[in-house]
């Protein structure tokens, strides 16, 4: 039951990463003189760099409470998968594991481009690096989604 | 002002470095500990349950090495960040850094090619 309960906010925090991360790289990689009113437009409005707080906090707590639920998944349900062949569905997930630890590890120099820019700094590395978390966060949700459901495809 | 230059290199020497330990860890197994969830035990190292008792042990209490390697690769990056930290600013802007990106991306893809084996199942 308590297990349930967090990987359902694991799952809402989720959601919102993935709503921040994304709102910012693409306001990171829209044209600066996008037609106003048009949807990079309006994307643009908003500074980016507001996200950036928001998106390391519900990262990191995205990160933890899918790291105390990963003990019951390695006991519960890891076997179960096992059993059932869906060796394809362990290796996205072994790699959202991966990726999720390199993306944390690149935090603190998202936040320091973002929230500290320096004037000689490229903005293009700003944006490859949000697009890297954005991509790891987008694996991460598509992993974790398809996995938690993949008892119940085909079935 | 100095701290901020300085915490800017720890966080993309942390962030390189992490990536690259991470791999490392990963292809060699090098766990800094080892975590059975089922009985709640915590063990240094890379440790096999098989190597202690018996081959059905690791069906029974299986050993999980992911926070292993992370940690192996965060005390790695932790040196190598504050050594970066250290580093005199005009040496640190010529090292730096704007593509230092492309490491964690290549770590990525080592990640990708290290997983491989799923996938031939």
């Amino acid at each position: 039951m308590m297990v349930t309960a967090l990987l359902i906010i694991h799952g809402l925090v989720a959601v919102a990463l993935l709503g921040a991360i994304t709102h910012q790289t693409l306001s990171a990689w829209a044209p600066v003189k996008a037609r106003p009113g048009s949807f990079f437009g309006r994307f643009r409005t908003v500074p980016p760099a507001a996200f950036a707080n928001a998106v390391v906090v519900l990262y990191l707590a995205a990160a933890v409470l899918g790291g105390i639920i990963y003990l019951d998944f390695r006991v519960d349900v890891r076997p179960t998968l096992e059993q059932a062949g869906h060796w394809q569905v362990l290796g996205f997930f072994d790699l959202k594991e991966h990726f999720v630890a390199i993306g944390a590890a690149l935090l603190p120099a998202y936040w320091v481009c973002w929230r500290r820019p320096r004037d000689d700094e490229p903005i293009r590395a700003r944006a490859i690096l949000t697009s890297i978390i954005a991509f790891i966060v987008w694996w991460g949700f598509l992993a974790g989604h398809i996995t938690n459901n993949i008892m119940g495809f085909g079935a | 002002m100095t701290s901020l230059f300085a915490f800017r290199r720890f966080a993309s020497a942390f962030g390189t470095a992490f990536a690259v330990f991470y791999v490392v860890a990963l292809k060699l197994d090098l766990a800094l500990f080892t975590v059975y969830p089922s009985l709640g035990l915590v063990v240094l190292g890379t440790h096999r349950a098989r190597d202690a008792v018996d081959p059905a042990l690791g069906f029974l209490a299986p050993a999980m090495y992911w926070y292993g390697w992370a940690g192996s690769a965060g005390c790695g990056a932790l040196v190598v960040g504050l050594l970066a930290a250290l580093l005199p600013e005009g040496l640190a802007r010529r090292i730096w850094l704007g593509r230092f990106w492309v490491v964690p991306m290549f770590a990525m893809v080592a990640c990708v090619y290290l997983t491989m084996p799923w996938f031939r199942l």
